[in-house]
């Protein structure tokens, strides 16, 4: 801008990197302008909030952290450590916590990210190494929790707008924000404990970029209320949802992907037989259930071979990674029982193979324990009518404390290993 | 523009061993994650994933904040009295509600030859979740406008 005319010499050019702080320093601190941090000011923009959803946020990230860990195990078996078969419902609980707790956290990280939005403007942008690296770790924080919301979410609506493997980037990207999360925890553990405390940090010691100011007397949401309005929207939406796995609240599902109550025979399924292309080959005649492997008499048996072996009646949830679960009575043939007719070694693990061709999921494992439950069957009936083809006709496996993924339909063979 | 001495309790403690401490496992962990992502590079497409990883983040930055920001500030330009709180507390809820259901509504991901895929009518349910959500708020707004008018006439 031009000055008025003066008599004095004019000051020397400070030289166009020094303008350009300077310009930036005015453009993000006058108040009078829109990036100024005073044009945030609000009473809901408080360390003590931003701790408490901070708590929230990290408390529902470890729900979901170590639930998704223990569903990964599940379908990523390690010999050294093996997932338990019992209880039941052991995987039932957890994956349908890791999906309640993943929905719950959608309102706490728009909230949270709300409440620090000024900071993400704040100037200078950096005030120190500590404070360097601590803003570099909330690009994988940020991004990272982002991702996880929108890529879970789409998931459990079968939405995938992108061309990765859902699991796979889900699961790394995971260990991202859980890593940035225990940085930022560090980073923050003073303030969130001074927050957290009886006492509200006083005004003079909260952060300027914050833009922190008293409450007054005022028509707008108070600090409380704002609070109480993030927890009923993780509320409500945990209501309208979780009714999926949770059966006293099936009726308020509203919102669910989908209902434990409706879908062929009365249940819902993920993949139809015509769209896994197994139509043809599950009610061929030619149709039979190998048992081989590391077996003493491999077995080949036709449908009607197989309805003549010892039925045993189980009931059984299934419950499926994307959140939804019921229980329901199943009655086929004990692996085990099919693994002592073939003359298996006693302690053998086995996997089963579908009809199904090109899927990821087309191969189970069976670890010993779950090899030789005694409700780990080669069902042939779902509440005691034979399965129909999308439950997996002729042959499904369905055990004890399994992901629903790895409770494969239309089984062809038993591999013993 | 002199600043105030750092006080113990300043929002910008000095990074102590605990700081490094701490930022040294989480960065350990994140680049785990981060070798993980390139080493799986046939299921996870790098290329792909950035663009929705850092996608996701800018478009939350740049768009949807500024927009939740802009909304605020019409809120409380042009809700005033007993109504403000309320309506602002079932805005939010309403938008957590469609930003989840978003897919849903849309059906992106229904899948033909599943009768149960996607069983709902999704816009109706979130509509009816709407209905009381809303209903709740108007119902907040008249108790409050009582207690006031209650209060004004006893002041």
């Amino acid at each position: 801008m031009a000055s008025p005319e003066r008599s004095a010499p004019p000051p020397p050019d400070p030289g166009l990197p020094t303008q350009l702080v300077r310009q930036a320093r005015r453009y993000t601190t006058d108040p009078d302008l829109p990036l100024g941090q005073q044009a945030y000011t609000t009473p809901l923009r408080d360390e003590r909030l931003a701790a408490w959803l901070g708590a929230a946020l990290g408390i529902l990230f470890g729900v979901c952290f170590v639930t998704g860990l223990y569903s990964h195990l599940h379908q990523h078996p390690v010999p050294w450590l093996p997932v338990p078969a019992r209880p039941a419902g052991l995987f039932r609980l957890t994956q349908g916590l890791h999906v309640a707790a993943g929905i719950a956290s959608i309102p706490v990280l728009v909230a949270k990210l709300w409440l620090v939005w000024p900071r993400f403007v704040s100037f200078p942008p950096v005030k120190g190494m500590g404070h360097l690296v601590e803003r570099i770790g909330l690009f994988p924080l940020v991004a990272g929790g982002i991702f996880m919301a929108f890529s879970g979410v789409a998931n459990i609506a079968q939405w995938y707008p992108w061309r990765f493997a859902f699991p796979a980037a889900h699961f790394w990207t995971a260990w991202i924000v859980i890593g940035a999360l225990v940085a930022h925890v560090g980073a923050k553990w003073a303030i969130t404990r001074r927050s957290l405390g009886r006492r509200r940090t006083a005004l003079a010691d909260a952060d300027p970029d914050l833009g922190s100011v008293a409450e007054p007397s005022h028509d707008g949401l108070t600090r409380r209320g704002f609070l109480t309005t993030v927890a009923g929207a993780a509320g409500a939406l945990t209501v309208v949802t979780v009714g999926q796995t949770l059966r006293p609240l099936h009726r308020l599902a509203l919102l669910a992907p989908r209902d434990s109550q409706l879908g062929p025979q009365g249940r819902p399924v993920n993949r139809s037989a015509a769209n896994a292309g197994v139509l043809g080959a599950a009610s061929s005649p030619d149709y039979r259930l190998r048992v081989e492997g590391r077996v003493a008499t491999p077995l080949s048996l036709t449908l009607a071979e197989l309805l003549a072996v010892q039925a045993h009646e189980a009931a059984l949830p299934i419950a499926c990674v994307e959140g939804w679960s019921y229980s329901a009575r199943w009655r086929g043939v004990r692996v085990r029982d099919l693994l002592s007719m073939a003359g298996a070694p006693p302690g053998a693990t086995c996997h089963v193979e579908s009809l199904e061709a090109g899927s990821p999921y087309r191969i189970s494992f069976l670890d010993d324990a779950q090899a030789h439950d005694r409700d780990t069957l080669i069902a042939t009936h779902l509440d005691g009518r034979p399965l129909g083809p999308d439950h997996g006709f002729p042959a499904r496996l369905i055990g004890p404390g399994r992901p629903g993924v790895n409770q494969t339909k239309w089984v062809t063979r038993v591999v013993v290993g | 523009m002199s600043a105030p001495a750092r006080s113990a309790t300043s929002p910008h403690p000095r990074a102590g061993p605990a700081f490094w401490l701490s930022a040294a496992c989480g960065w350990a962990v994140i680049a785990y994650g981060v070798w993980g992502l390139v080493h799986h590079h046939l299921d996870t497409r790098p290329t792909n994933y950035a663009k929705f990883a850092v996608g996701g983040a800018l478009i939350h930055d740049l768009l949807f904040a500024p927009v939740v920001l802009l909304a605020g500030v019409a809120i409380a330009h042009t809700v005033r009295g007993p109504a403000r709180a309320p309506v602002q507390a079932a805005l939010i809820v309403s938008g957590c509600v469609v930003l989840y259901a978003f897919p849903l509504i849309r059906g992106y991901g229904h899948a033909a030859h599943n009768p149960s895929s996607l069983p709902h009518n999704y816009t109706a349910n979130v509509v009816l979740v709407l209905a009381g959500v809303w209903l709740v708020a108007t119902a907040t707004i008249v108790v409050r406008s009582v207690a006031t008018r209650r209060s004004r006439t006893r002041g």
